[in-house]
């Protein structure tokens, strides 16, 4: 049916197209001019991808500079500049085979020498020395054999760094213990190529505009104006030209993109712009333009409340009754059930909030085993599958939690929670978060202190110093694989200190949890059950309520002309931000066609991945 | 005169030590965090200290200070560490300085003609129609905030002239807008004080004086009564000239216009130092010579200001 | 001819000295001319009553919290973006807080910051001025400090106060007091520069009148009616650059309404029609509040220059 009315609209716009000066249009919704423009209001510090750790910065080198290995759109590994790969049994070399005749070129298109097995190891060189000031070195040294070392001084010699180029087109990486997901960061910045000898001579400026840099991607930038625009025309010469439509992007500038971008989307002069959710109700609720929008996919960002296990707030919040009543588990699971996350996320998502919301740390569609996906394995799916918004269990625990505390805490006890004033979605949420699960609760139970803090060192002030008691984190991931998500809750983390919890010390001296995940982290060659081990120790983290899980990031709606399941799809690193693939379409998806594609791309993926594992 | 304008010149500079000092040492009271932006939590111990000292951040103070007075002394502003890092200050400011001039001036030149002859005319039939229309328009301006009205205009304007949303180099036409939309603060307040200080020196008894001695209406008001009233602006004048380079911020950002408007407050965001040092330093050479020219030009117009007669001083 | 018609007129000098005097009082004519004009007596009026309002208004019966979030019975979720009706006349925000209440109390509180900023402005502003303008010992020292503190970036000290502070209405009238009484400060310096060596002036040096006197008897009146307009927007110029503020990110939170962070928020939604009222309502408030001060501003120093008398 849905087909036949896009057939239909499709024939239609043909018809009536035709008068409009001949624009061809295929049934299948492509615009016949395949050229992006969008507005973004956050502008770029560099272009020397080697050092950033940003975003929207290795976005854009992500579409001029290819990598090892790629993904296609369903997460599966895919040939990039390496045509092959092996494992060492040892599980600790890989040794990878490049691409031949893979030019690197200037801004001007002009060919300036060939990609070689030694810029890998050029690029390692030049990320391991700490007055490049490179933000993602942690992420290679934290698994190349002797880059640590390196960084640090304490080997001099770059020839014991685990990277090599065995000859001009192989490639290999010892690392330092077996990590079964590296080829996952292969995708991630710290591991793209760089011409020694352009380097060199580019020297500071490498990566201040578009001239002082080289390309072997899909795009070379041909305009580099900052706070103005960048244009991006397609590579002529890319080695994997059939794959690229789209000829041309265009990134128009708008400090107010946020507010102006929807109408510049109306009046056609860009192709992509995000609905912020205070205009939403408009866009919904007009049937012109209604059509035009759709949600946004969810990123792998994820969002919790923690609950603080070592509370260095000032005296006047009462941190020594604090530390009583969160050591009381019925106390963290009145607080668990009593947390309406849905009330919370309309303050960023009115529409659809259930969409974000998450109840793992993990965020779904993350990693899988054979097309299950990580969330389903063991006691985790029982938690992944419930919401943990449950009134009667809440006010059940505050009982028990009210009869195990008599005579040992006061009451109400006093939580502060506060919020960084720089987002006023926060401030919103803060509000809301704070009346709801005081109203639940009562207010002789909890109350909730809100405390505006600035932007300004507010991590520092606030997180990292324990000076909360229940506060809203976030998480991204560095690798595709769960344990990625465990790097917060470690004793030497900086979130909420879970190791220091009373009641859990086994006979090592380490709490349950530590134990649990450091059994899991010790497993590195049967992914099955690495995989089960990491999603009890998650289960054991949720269910204790040492930390409430709450939504996962992306999310929103946005007005666009690309289709987002065209689209590269990997969790981790830069595949996602290329425009491989992908197309313009005559006119914009809406959000029923989203929610079908959603499901279309869902089941094909699992098939996509169990095929992959065969 | 001349001995006055040196002594002030000279003061100047001890001035602008202490500004771009006080400032380099405030930069320096900023939380570590800000200097890594959102990429902080993802960075270990020994990045943190590498990207800092790499920055020049873990040098002892006063060797900091030194080496920022050394090249300065050599007319270097210094790379930008942040905003975009390792680009030198001076080519950053050089693409931009032009457009935010450009604009700056346009508007200044339309609110200067139009504010002051608003002013004028409303002060000559005070509480008449003019007067009236004219107290409106200011009323107006005043109230209504400019991020308001800006926006208003920007949206609604160019949807009925069939206008370009955002600036365009190339496209003259684009450029109209954000002039017209900067200028209208400006001619209000031109007229306004215009306004209030010819009422104020029509009162004067040298113009019952003059009526009474038969001279004609507009002799009266170009040559006593202007001259008198424009006394008090004319010492603002070099300053807002002066300005033009810093842009608008709202303007700017709305019209995606390349311009130093927000550069400063970005800058001291990002806690990019140097970016920040640089800023300060043109902004505040600019602020004392705009101040000081003002004096003189003031002086200039009306010779019964003296400024450097030492005689009769308290 | 009847004698007894007559009588004598006794010497009495307490008549005699009144034959001099003239019930005329500087600040009761002001009064009167001011009075005359209608719009700004209305305005003065208005401005009273907005003013007692917002004192009063949360003693009223029947009003709602300025951070209360109302749940809608139907969903159990906020009231979100509810529009104007007769339970909450101006409707609610974007997580169902009564607008209403929001608006009455960010008015307070820009009120308090801008009456705060303003005299202290005023009263700093002037006598620095003063001083700087007719005191030549003090000029190079009075313009050293000027410069150098105009030319720290308000910015910088803002980031620093709240960093060091915590955002509150406090910390905004305390980094706001910092500098804003500079521009005031050069505003009647400028004025005194001009005047300070006409020949009356002069006289008075001569005759040896004490400087406080010179400055309070015959420089500041000649500015009265320049200074009082100048005041007038200094409170809502205050209320404006928290707007700005605001924008750039350095305002209250809005866990603490403001009319800057009020129409902050209700600037993302001005294209949309449907909630549009978000920002009318606190504009209106603004903008009464700016439009009285300017009119009454400008009336009143019309009608504080004595030659407007009579």
């Amino acid at each position: 049916m849905k087909r036949l009315v896009a057939l239909t609209m499709a024939l239609l716009i043909i018809i009536t197209g035709c008068s409009s000066g001949g624009k061809k249009t295929s049934g299948d919704n492509v615009a016949a001019i395949q050229e992006y423009r969008t507005a973004y209001s956050g502008e770029i510090t560099t272009l020397n991808y080697l050092v950033t750790a940003t975003t929207n910065e290795f976005a854009m080198a992500a579409n001029l500079v290819d990598t090892l290995i790629d993904y296609d759109r369903y997460g599966v590994v895919q040939p990039g500049l390496a045509t092959e790969w092996s494992l060492s049994d040892d599980n600790l070399v890989w040794t990878f085979k490049l691409r031949e005749g893979v030019k690197w070129l200037t801004h001007d298109g002009e060919e300036y020498a060939e990609v070689t097995a030694q810029d890998f190891v050029d690029a390692m060189k030049y990320i391991l020395n700490p007055a490049n000031e490179s933000k993602t070195a942690n992420i290679a040294y934290s698994v190349i054999k002797n880059a640590e070392e390196y960084y640090n001084g304490e080997i001099t010699d770059f020839e014991q760094v685990g990277v090599k180029a065995l000859d001009k087109y192989t490639l290999e990486y010892t690392l330092k213990n077996p990590t079964p997901y590296f080829l996952s960061m292969l995708t991630y910045v710290c591991f793209f190529p760089v011409n020694g000898q352009f380097l060199e001579e580019a020297g500071d400026r490498f990566g201040t505009d578009n001239i002082n840099f080289l390309y072997n991607g899909a795009y070379i930038m041909e305009t580099f104006e900052p706070q103005n625009r960048r244009v991006l025309v397609a590579n002529e010469n890319y080695w994997d030209k059939e794959n690229i439509h789209i000829t041309k992007l265009t990134y128009i500038y708008n400090k107010e993109a946020g507010t102006l971008a929807p109408e510049l989307f109306l009046r056609k002069e860009i192709d992509y712009a995000d609905i912020p959710s205070d205009i939403l109700d408009e866009w919904m609720n007009d049937p012109e333009k209604e059509t035009q929008i759709r949600p946004n996919r969810t990123s792998f960002y994820s969002y919790f409340y923690c609950l603080n296990f070592d509370p260095q707030f000032p005296e006047e919040y009462e941190p020594g009754n604090w530390k009583i009543v969160v050591n009381n588990k019925n106390f963290r699971k009145s607080l668990f059930h009593a947390l309406d996350r849905k009330a919370a996320m309309l303050t960023a998502e009115p529409y659809d909030p259930e969409k974000r919301i998450s109840n793992t740390v993990t965020p779904k569609n993350f990693v899988d085993l054979e097309g299950v996906d990580y969330t389903q394995l063991g006691s985790l799916a029982e938690l992944s599958n419930n919401d943990s918004f449950n009134e009667k269990l809440a006010l059940e625990y505050k009982e028990n939690a009210l009869a195990e505390l008599e005579g040992k805490a006061t009451f109400p006890v006093k939580v502060l929670m506060p919020y960084n004033t720089g987002s006023s979605e926060w401030a919103n949420r803060a509000q809301v978060v704070e009346q709801q699960m005081e109203n639940l609760l009562g207010t002789d139970y909890i109350d909730i202190i809100i405390d505006p803090k600035p932007p300004t060192g507010f991590l520092q002030e606030v997180r990292r110093s324990g000076n909360y008691a229940f506060l809203e984190c976030n998480w991204g991931p560095d690798y595709a694989d769960p344990e990625t998500y465990t790097d917060p809750f470690s004793p030497d983390g900086t979130y909420n200190w879970p190791h220091l919890a009373e009641g859990y010390k086994e006979s090592n001296g380490k709490n349950t949890y530590e134990n649990m995940v450091n059994g899991a982290k010790a497993e590195v060659v049967d992914i099955e059950k690495r995989y089960n081990l990491f999603a009890e120790a998650e289960a054991f983290l949720i269910g204790e309520a040492f930390i409430i899980p709450y939504a996962v990031g992306g999310g929103g709606y946005s007005a666009s002309r690309l289709n987002p399941f065209e689209s590269l799809y990997s969790p981790f690193g830069v595949s996602a931000e290329r425009f491989k693939g992908q197309k313009v379409m005559e006119k914009p998806m809406n959000s029923e066609e989203f929610t079908e594609a959603l499901e279309k791309w869902e089941k094909e993926r699992a098939e996509a991945l169990k095929k992959a594992t065969k | 005169m001349l001995k006055y304008s040196f002594k002030r010149l000279f003061q100047s500079l001890i001035t602008l030590f202490i500004v771009i000092t006080v400032v380099f040492l405030l930069m320096r009271l900023m939380p570590e965090e800000g200097y890594f932006g959102d990429g902080y939590e993802k960075l270990d111990e020994a990045q943190r200290e590498a990207i800092l000292s790499s920055m020049g951040l873990r040098d002892p103070m006063h060797i900091q200070l030194k080496n920022f007075y050394l090249d300065l002394l050599s007319g270097d502003l210094g790379e930008s560490i942040i905003y975009r890092a390792k680009v030198p200050i001076a080519q950053i400011l050089k693409t931009k300085i032009p457009y935010s001039v450009r604009f700056g001036l346009a508007a200044m030149a339309i609110s200067l003609i139009f504010g002051v002859s608003l002013g004028i005319t409303m002060a000559r039939s005070k509480n008449q129609l003019w007067d009236k229309m004219g107290t409106g328009y200011i009323v107006f301006i005043n109230a209504v905030p400019a991020a308001i009205y800006y926006l208003f205009l920007q949206l609604y304007i160019t949807d009925i002239l069939k206008l370009p949303i955002l600036f365009n180099p190339d496209r003259p036409v684009s450029w109209i807008l954000p002039t017209i939309s900067m200028s209208l603060g400006g001619t209000a307040s031109y007229a306004m004080w215009m306004r209030r200080y010819m009422v104020d020196e029509l009162n004067k008894d040298y113009v019952k004086l003059a009526r009474a001695k038969g001279l004609r209406d507009k002799t009266i008001m170009v040559k006593h009564v202007l001259r008198n009233a424009f006394v008090p602006m004319v010492q603002y004048l070099p300053t807002s000239l002066l300005f033009t380079i810093s842009g608008s911020i709202y303007i700017e950002s709305l019209y995606s216009i390349p311009g130093m408007g927000g550069l400063l407050v970005d800058a001291i965001q990002r806690q990019d130092n140097t970016l920040v040092q640089a800023l300060v330093l043109i902004y505040s050479s600019i602020g004392i010579i705009g101040l000081f020219l003002g004096d003189i030009l003031m002086a200039t117009l009306d010779p019964r200001i003296k400024l450097d007669r030492k005689a009769g001083a308290r | 001819m009847d004698n007894s018609l007559f009588q004598f007129a006794i010497y009495d000098e307490s008549k005699a000295e009144r034959t001099g005097y003239s019930n005329y009082s500087y600040w009761r004519s002001t009064v009167q001319v001011f009075m005359k004009n209608k719009v700004a007596v209305f305005l003065l009026f208005l401005m009273i009553a907005v003013l007692a309002f917002t004192m009063i208004q949360p003693y009223l019966p029947g009003q709602k919290s300025p951070t209360k979030i109302h749940i809608d019975e139907a969903t159990n979720m906020q009231l979100r973006n509810h529009p104007p009706d007769s339970k909450f006349w101006f409707g609610t925000n974007s997580i169902g807080q009564d607008l209403w209440s929001r608006i009455w109390s960010g008015t307070r509180t820009s009120l308090l910051i801008g009456f705060f900023v303003g005299l202290w402005e005023a009263i700093i502003g002037i006598i620095v001025g003063a001083l700087w303008g007719y005191v030549r010992r003090l000029e190079s020292i009075i313009t050293e400090i000027y410069n150098v503190l105009n030319n720290i970036p308000t910015t910088i000290v803002l980031i620093l106060l709240t960093y060091i502070m915590k955002p509150s209405v406090f910390t905004m009238i305390f980094a706001m007091c910092m500098t804003g009484w500079l521009n005031m400060a050069r505003f009647v310096r400028n004025l005194i520069v001009i005047i300070r060596d006409r020949e009356y002036n002069l006289a008075s040096r001569c005759l040896g009148t004490p400087t406080n006197r010179i400055i309070t008897k015959n420089l500041l009146p000649y500015l009265v009616s320049v200074i009082m307009l100048r005041m007038a927007l200094a409170i809502p110029a205050a209320i404006g650059y928290e707007v700005f503020l605001t924008y750039i990110g350095l305002g209250l939170p809005v866990s603490i309404p403001s009319l800057g962070n009020l129409i902050n928020e209700g600037r993302r939604v001005m294209g949309v029609p449907s909630l549009r009222y978000q920002l009318i309502f606190p504009a209106v408030v603004l903008s009464i509040i700016t439009i009285s001060f300017y009119v009454i501003g400008n009336v009143f120093a019309d009608a504080s220059d004595p030659r407007n008398h009579v």
